[in-house]
């Protein structure tokens, strides 16, 4: 065995693939990842409050809730904060239901002191009213699939999921000025958390009598490692949390250096999770401010929102079809009509956005329209519009990763038509009643 | 007079589907199944050896785990468990494995109403996936009764709440659309695998949800063949 104490490089992109001959005879262990030092981390924001993260094999999803308790007799003006990790059975087929193993509460505990003692939550603004009632956030680890390292995509998810949770403004009121009055998220705009830095962990695993250190194990690496140590740093080069428990003894030179790594890592993946929740938070505004159903795509320019909102009415109420067609419509309504996703391939966050629209008014009939399919469109969003010979062009629309399109042109896949909007209708059609409320979510409704 | 409901459809149509199979690498099998906003993933370990206590060993047993969103599992969770397993456990071919567990994981990613229904569907694609033995499949709906008398088919939660009444009703796998038109023309009963109602309907109510769920459940068992048959042929169940 080598005494020499062996790091691997954080900055390049080094070949993954070699084994440690010397490790055991019996069992060699070969890095499968062949990129990155880091697996792949793909992060997607669901919903306010939900995130969903695979880091390499992992898959760890996170949901911030949120409610108002009375606070604990010592803390009378912060809220609390709670993070539950649920080792999910479906994850490894070792891991039981019931009562969380030693692991799932070991993981639990160092989120919990990344994020509660290095106050990267503010927790006095979730106060309300001091002594009487306060926010208590309670974040929910779900594993899916362990392919190792849980703790550091359990981390992400819950960073994630923490910094696009809204919570629902509340304001005093009542005779007294002491009762909290909670608005509905459609009043009153909910606002998000206050998050001062985002301790992120990075988990190192030791071989070899403490000389060998890989970060980021597998699992099959979690199996025959020595030791295993994390380090939670944020981006300003704060060490929030080191965990060390048991296993081989490591160097103190050894550690220096991994945590000066860790915080090389710890940099790039603030940088990756706040790319993620910036793309969604601007998904969610141009959401809010188009008051559309989502699975409506809206062009940039802001006065065709009106137009594209009734031609979609008129489209979707000619175009819709009830699903007890009669049969002899054929395949090409039928295939397209629900769609299939057989991909394991990760949502591809793109908000597709159709093409300039050409302000014509005298032109006859919607010839184009453009529909960006999600979870909730209502009613069979694919359409194959046989009377519209306009360009069709299949994109893989997902917004979502279980949205309704496939990636192929395959026949039996879903095809996603989007065209080009035409603003045929005159300015009248902008300000007629929407009395037909067909399209838009119930939220939308009060618009007119 | 065709009547619009909150989210634009009408009284028959459904949300639309999604289905996506082997997401996870662990799992034996695994499927992601997701009308509008109700999304469940649910994962499935092959036969694994031994049977619970007081289960059968004459027979494969199944063993279902419910994971809701947030909090705690409680007693509806337990309930849902309790009407997956003996609803897969009618689809399921026992005598093959005799001795063995079945285990189906379920995780609700979101909850928009029709919870049940999605789950077994995604349950019934994950079987799929890990390659159990089946009889047939099973397709899942929710019909329910609304306050303007009709039947609406696939509720949002905030329609489910309105509704009279509502019923769950699984069916097994339709063969309309690959068998010719002449077999088919005889149309004989549907046999319903399970039904969960909620609320007070009428009989003739109930008649009505049975014959609008079937004729839908022929649409999602299409659905639900053609989503399984895009897999690659030559697809094996994972071991490890």
């Amino acid at each position: 065995m080598s005494s020499m104490a062996m790091m691997l490089e954080g900055a390049a992109e080094i070949n993954r693939n070699f084994s440690f001959r010397g490790l055991s005879a019996l069992m060699p262990l070969i890095r499968m990842q062949q990129s990155t030092i880091f697996s792949s981390l793909r992060l997607q924001p669901r919903e306010d409050g939900s995130s969903e993260v695979q880091l390499g094999e992992t898959h760890v999803m996170g949901y911030v809730t949120s409610q108002l308790v009375q606070p604990y007799r010592d803390r009378p003006n912060e809220g609390t904060l709670a993070i539950f990790t649920e080792f999910s059975p479906m994850a490894d087929p070792s891991f039981e239901a019931g009562r969380p193993g030693e692991s799932a509460i070991e993981l639990g505990r160092v989120i919990d002191r990344g994020l509660r003692e290095s106050r990267a939550v503010d927790m006095e603004s979730l106060c309300v009213v001091a002594g009487k009632s306060v926010w208590a956030i309670r974040v929910d680890l779900h594993i899916l699939d362990n392919g190792g390292n849980l703790i550091d995509a359990a981390n992400i998810a819950a960073l994630a999921a923490l910094l696009t949770f809204r919570r629902p403004e509340c304001t005093l009121g009542g005779e007294n000025g002491q009762e909290v009055i909670v608005h509905d998220p459609e009043v009153r705009e909910p606002l998000p958390l206050m998050v001062h830095h985002l301790p992120v962990a990075v988990t190192f695993a030791v071989f070899g009598e403490g000389n060998i250190m890989v970060i980021d194990p597998t699992y099959k690496e979690e199996a025959v490692m020595g030791g295993r140590m994390t380090a939670t740093l944020n981006s300003n080069g704060d060490v929030c949390a080191v965990q060390k428990a048991g296993g081989e003894g490591i160097m103190s030179s050894v550690i220096m250096q991994c945590l000066r790594m860790a915080s090389v890592k710890a940099a790039d993946i603030t940088s990756k999770i706040k790319n993620a929740v910036d793309a969604y938070n601007t998904e969610r505004a141009l959401r809010k401010v188009k008051r559309h159903p989502p699975s409506v795509a809206l062009e940039v320019c802001v006065p065709d929102v009106i137009m594209k909102e009734n031609q979609v009415d008129e489209l979707s109420r000619h175009e819709v079809q009830n699903l007890k067609d009669d049969p002899e419509r054929g395949c090409s309504n039928d295939g397209p009509r629900i769609g299939v996703e057989t991909s394991t391939t990760r949502g591809k966050n793109n908000v597709f956005i159709g093409g300039p629209s050409s302000w014509d008014p005298y032109s006859k009939g919607i010839s184009s329209c453009f529909i960006r399919s999600s979870q909730d469109l209502p009613g069979p969003l694919n359409l194959a519009k046989e009377q519209e010979e306009a360009k069709i062009s299949q994109n893989s629309i997902e917004s979502h990763p279980g949205a309704t399109n496939t990636v192929s042109s395959g026949p039996v896949g879903a095809s996603v038509v989007s065209q080009q909007v035409n603003c045929p209708k005159s300015l009248k059609d902008a300000v007629k009643p929407k009395h037909r409320k067909k399209n838009k979510a119930s939220s939308s409704s009060d618009m007119s | 007079m065709e009547v619009v409901r909150a989210d634009g459809r009408t009284p028959n149509q459904l949300r639309p589907l999604a289905c996506s199979r082997n997401l996870l690498h662990r799992a034996h099998g695994s499927a992601r199944w997701s009308q509008g906003d109700t999304i469940v993933l649910a994962a499935v370990y092959g036969p694994k050896a031994g049977t619970r206590k007081g289960e059968n060993p004459e027979k494969a047993s199944i063993e279902v785990i419910w994971k809701p969103k947030t909090g705690q599992t409680g007693k509806a969770e337990k309930e849902y468990e309790m009407i997956l397993k003996r609803t897969l456990q009618s689809i399921c071919l026992l005598t093959v494995h005799p001795n063995t567990t079945t285990s189906i994981i379920l995780q609700v990613v979101g909850d928009d109403g029709a919870l049940l229904p999605c789950a077994i569907n995604a349950s019934c694609a994950a079987l799929v996936d890990a390659g159990i033995p089946l009889k047939h499949l099973a397709v899942a709906i929710c019909c329910g009764l609304t306050e303007g008398g009709y039947v609406a088919l696939d509720p949002t939660k905030a329609e489910e709440q309105k509704m009279r009444a509502f019923a769950y009703l699984v069916f097994p796998n339709s063969s309309h659309s690959v068998l010719p038109k002449a077999l088919s023309a005889v149309d004989e009963e549907p046999g319903i695998i399970t039904s969960v109602t909620h609320g007070l309907m009428l009989e003739s109510h109930y008649i009505n949800c049975l014959g609008h769920g079937h004729a839908a459940c022929a649409k999602i068992s299409e659905f639900l063949r053609k989503s399984l048959q895009t897999q690659f042929p030559g697809d094996l169940s994972k071991g490890t």
